[in-house]
């Protein structure tokens, strides 16, 4: 085994050392547990850029140790181009949520728990990525759902969070367990829980089986993603977590949906085979994308209201792999990225609204603009990313989604629906911005800053935001490189 | 009286074990501590016998004279199973951690002297089960073994609710065993001896009879649906400890005596089979969807351990009706690993009820805060019961899952729809206890502020409770070795 196969490992083995460290330390202070945390998810992102001219090379690197091995099970891991797009979105997004958690008032007592579970949660969302064996993929899947549950029931806002976290714990394991009937009988059928060798074998299943496994695995990871109607978790999950949690949550979580359509139905049965489906997948993506953006419209609450735009933005995402073409699928995989990075922004944004103010209701809320410029800034950039403005990526992807759905030629009606849709999210945003920074100032008692450890992480995030957006280069190499390890060279 | 004596040796030290508890407590007066200790002694010697004879398996069967007994007409013969020594090693691990657990959980009871060594005569009944093969013996150690477990179940006899409770399953056993009397009476009628050596070749209805009798007398016994009845009356109101044992280990070991004597009265596998499978949906369902209205911690592992069951009867029913022997690896395994989730979350419940002097859920708000380690082991078994991944629970559910989608049959599939909507069920109801052990709440406050003192649990408690834990994480990070086991005892399964 060479080196960097081993250090791989690291990248699962690394947060497990950090978490054990944080449950014995029961004394340590907030900042003395962030340390570690962050720390330790600084080695999860290191690895993967070191690793970059070991994928360079060979276009996966892969560590694999027998695990149970009568069941045909081994501990198996592999970096490629659309493992290595999801893996550092998410690990950059928890490590923005860990230092944002720093600035958030939540008490010394049990931080240590806290970093440890975020650690764990992060876990199990790089797990899910670089799994290539699919026991080890649903223990990753199920651990970043244990984490998240207990991460919400401890520290989430309001005696409603039990109900919540048993909600969004019960229907979330719903999908997982449609999830796992697939896994289960492709398992059964190959004899083998090693997803590379399903590669090769999946197109030999017959038409029914394929069929029934397309269908489960898209509504079970959708139940993820959050499309209506699956999405009924997602607006009090994100509402009563901790902010931290929640940028995780929306920002990071939910893509391990759209990794899940494109690592099994996509990666396993051929375009051909998938293309009855595409034009459903268009259609709930639509749905998604304008029933989101009603809901947000709707809102008062302000965390709902980015809540709410989390469906409709995976909407875009669904509506993207539906359209079965190379361009929509890269739009998908970028728009996962993206998104990533301006919902961290939004909800970094909505938290600090929340910890000046005091106040959840975006009717009571006013003027803050005047006395929160940075704030401001830091919202308008978010608020014009998530409408797709050019040079912001979004503008990006959307650009990519919209052309795939063209080009696929299934219904050019359905694309330029959701091109008009695409308007509704301009007008939730302007709401939602100019009706917090603009007009009548409501709140008196206002402290005169935002807090420093909050707004630093949130200025960074903006920045790179803006990087992102004006430097799509490499990340769109990276989903092309991604999409055809995974559905093969387009013609 | 003549054979291998090392084959019934287990069950000579047990029942000798039982005389020499009593006498030596009750001549020497000896405390509840002490008395488990020597009741550990015994367990232990049992257990090496055991193991002695698990590490033979291979020569004990591979010739023919591994049996003791008297071989005169109407005499005795016992022939050990790989099934029922291994069973038996599960069994007396968990019963010696149970009573370690008893010498401070019988702290408060006077009648401790008993205890022990009718705790030692269920095991010895339990045993000889497995080792006969003789109706008549058969239906005499299922006796034996139901009046030491009602005794058991009605020890607080000062309680109403116990003495109802031991009644109850005298009453219902009693009804099982009859059946099984009904059942030697055909067999006996029909051919004339009551052993059981070969599988009958060509069995007459008589015999069919008696077979539907022994199937309806042990379903009885394990608490298949619509015979399940008694099953949260009872362990919802015997000592914890008790219900532990009878329903993590004792219930469920009659599911893997039912098809030996079925079978060998000429009962055909698809039918075993399809009456495993299609019962097992009932009890599936019926245990997790009135798991979910509980108050009673211990009333609401009794309906959660109906389901599991529904779980076990559904893996051993494939197996049958599919000829398919994963699938009793399944079966077995899962039977290991509910046997050690069962009895943790009776005993971590029995720690509560211990403490708090209540086996509400209510009352239980907020005890995760006091008592954190009870806590975190009450909710390992419930998150393994529930399937949660790195426990035990779901590596056992991905092996049900697996056999049941490798038949790739309809009537099978069906089956697993079932166990689904059961385990998505179930969630419901586990997940709710788990949270609310953590959850704050003012009148635990106060429970504390006045006994102060208890605040520290008991290591003989604590021990079993923590030991039990993490079995069920150590068999869910790395279940290899245990499926090995299983597999191994599987093949030298003879049905």
């Amino acid at each position: 085994m060479e080196n960097y196969e081993l250090l791989l490992s690291g990248i699962t083995f690394i947060p497990i050392v950090g978490m054990v460290v944080l449950l014995i330390w029961g004394n340590a202070t907030k900042k003395q547990a962030a340390l570690i945390g962050i720390l330790s998810e600084g080695f999860a992102l290191a690895i993967p850029l070191v690793l970059l001219s070991a994928l360079r090379r060979n276009d996966s690197v892969i560590f694999s140790f027998p695990w149970i091995p009568n069941m045909g099970i081994s501990f198996r891991l592999s970096l490629n181009w659309l493992s290595l797009t999801f893996l550092l979105t998410e690990v950059l997004v928890t490590l923005a949520a860990m230092i944002y958690s720093l600035g958030e008032k939540m008490g010394e007592k049990n931080s240590n728990y806290y970093y440890a579970l975020l650690l764990l949660f992060s876990l199990g969302m790089s797990g899910t990525t670089l799994a290539d064996d699919v026991f080890l993929f649903y223990i990753f899947w199920e651990l970043m759902l244990v984490a998240s549950v207990l991460l919400i029931l401890i520290w989430g806002h309001g005696e409603i969070r039990f109900r919540v976290a048993l909600k969004y714990f019960i229907i979330t394991h719903l999908g997982s367990l449609m999830v796992l009937v697939c896994l289960i009988t492709m398992y059964v059928n190959f004899g083998t829980a090693s997803i590379t060798e399903w590669v090769t074998q999946a197109g030999n299943l017959p038409i029914n089986m394929q069929t029934f496994l397309i269908v489960f695995f898209i509504i079970g990871f959708s139940v993820k993603m959050a499309i209506y109607p699956l999405h009924i978790w997602l607006p009090d999950a994100h509402t009563v977590a901790p902010m931290p949690v929640t940028i995780i949550l929306a920002a990071a979580m939910l893509s391990m949906g759209t990794y899940g359509i494109l690592r099994f139905p996509f990666g396993l049965f051929s375009l051909e085979t998938l293309q009855p489906f595409a034009i459903w997948m268009m259609i709930a993506g639509l749905v998604s994308e304008v029933y989101g953006a009603l809901m947000a419209l709707a809102e008062r609450d302000i965390k709902r209201i980015i809540a709410f735009s989390s469906v409709s933005q995976m909407g875009y995402i669904l509506f993207g792999l539906g359209t079965l073409t190379q361009r929509g699928m890269e739009g998908a995989i970028m728009h996962v990225v993206y998104h990533a990075i301006v919902k961290a922004l939004l909800f970094m944004v909505v938290g600090i609204i929340i910890s000046v103010t005091n106040e959840r209701d975006i009717q009571k809320i006013g003027g803050l603009g005047f006395k929160f410029p940075i704030l401001c800034v830091c919202a308008a950039i978010g608020v014009l990313g998530i409408s797709g403005m050019p040079p912001l990526g979004i503008f990006n992807s959307e650009w990519m989604i919209f052309s795939g759905g063209f080009d696929s030629g299934i219904s050019i009606v359905l694309t330029v629906m959701a091109l008009i849709g695409s308007l509704l999210t301009v007008i939730y945003g302007l709401r939602f911005f100019g009706g917090i920074f603009f007009g009548k100032k409501i709140p008196d008692s206002l402290p005169t800053k935002a807090p420093l450890g909050l707004i630093v992480p949130t200025l960074a995030v903006t920045i790179f935001l803006i990087i992102e957006g004006l430097m799509p280069g490499p990340l769109l190499a990276w989903a092309m490189k991604g999409l055809t390890s995974i559905v093969g060279s387009f013609h | 009286m003549s054979g291998m004596f090392e084959i019934v040796l287990p069950a000579v030290i047990l029942i000798g074990g039982a005389f020499i508890v009593y006498v030596i407590s009750r001549l020497l007066g000896v405390n509840n501590r002490v008395e488990s200790l020597i009741t550990v002694l015994f367990l232990t010697g049992t257990l090496l016998a055991l193991i002695n004879n698990f590490l033979d398996i291979p020569v004990l069967f591979s010739n023919n004279n591994a049996v003791y007994g008297l071989f005169d007409p109407g005499g005795i013969i016992l022939i050990p199973s790989a099934l029922g020594i291994f069973i038996m090693i599960i069994s007396i691990i968990i019963t010696i951690l149970i009573t370690v657990f008893s010498g401070e959980y019988l702290a408060r009871d006077p009648r401790y002297l008993v205890y022990y060594p009718l705790i030692l005569l269920t095991q010895a009944g339990l045993f000889g089960m497995f080792l006969s093969n003789n109706l008549f013996n058969l239906f005499l150690l299922t006796e034996l073994t139901t009046i030491a477990a009602s005794s058991l179940i009605a020890f607080r006899f000062h309680q109403e609710i116990a003495i109802k409770a031991g009644f109850k399953y005298l009453i219902m056993s009693s009804l099982g065993t009859m059946m099984m009397l009904l059942g030697i009476y055909f067999f006996y009628r029909s051919n004339g001896d009551m052993h059981l050596i070969h599988v009958l070749e060509s069995p007459d209805n008589f015999t069919r009879v008696a077979a539907a009798c022994f199937l309806l007398g042990f379903s009885l016994k394990a608490g298949v649906f619509p015979l399940h009845t008694w099953v949260p009356d009872v362990y919802g109101n015997a000592p914890s400890a008790v219900s532990g044992l009878l329903a993590g280990v004792f219930s469920k070991s009659m599911l893997f005596i039912l098809p030996v004597i079925c079978l060998r009265l000429g009962m055909t596998r698809e039918e075993l089979g399809m009456y495993l499978m299609i019962f097992a949906g009932f009890n599936m369902l019926v245990g997790s969807i009135r798991m979910l209205g509980q108050n009673q911690l211990r009333r609401f592992l009794s309906f959660s351990s109906i389901a599991q069951t529904g779980y076990l009867m559904f893996g051993l029913g494939i197996g049958f009706y599919y000829n398919l022997d994963q699938a009793f690896s399944a079966g077995l395994f899962l039977f290991l690993v509910i046997a050690m989730m069962k009895c943790l979350a009776f005993l971590a419940s029995g720690v509560y009820q211990f403490y708090l002097g209540s086996q509400d859920i209510e009352k239980i708000q907020g005890a995760g805060l006091y008592m954190p380690l009870v806590a975190l082991c009450f909710s390992i078994a419930l998150a393994g019961l529930a399937g949660i991944p790195l426990l035990a629970g779901f590596a056992g559910k991905w092996m049900i899952f697996s056999v049941a989608l490798a038949t790739g049959d309809l009537f099978s599939i069906i089956g697993l729809v079932v166990f689904l909507m059961s385990t998505l069920i179930s969630l419901g109801g586990y997940l709710p206890v788990i949270v609310k052990q953590y959850q704050y709440s003012d009148q635990l406050e106060n429970v504390f502020v006045d006994q102060a003192s208890s605040l520290k649990i008991s290591r003989w408690m604590l021990v079993p409770v923590a030991l039990l834990a993490l079995m069920v994480v150590i068999i869910g990070f790395y279940p290899g070795p245990w499926i090995n086991l299983v597999d191994y005892v599987i093949r030298w399964m003879l049905i």
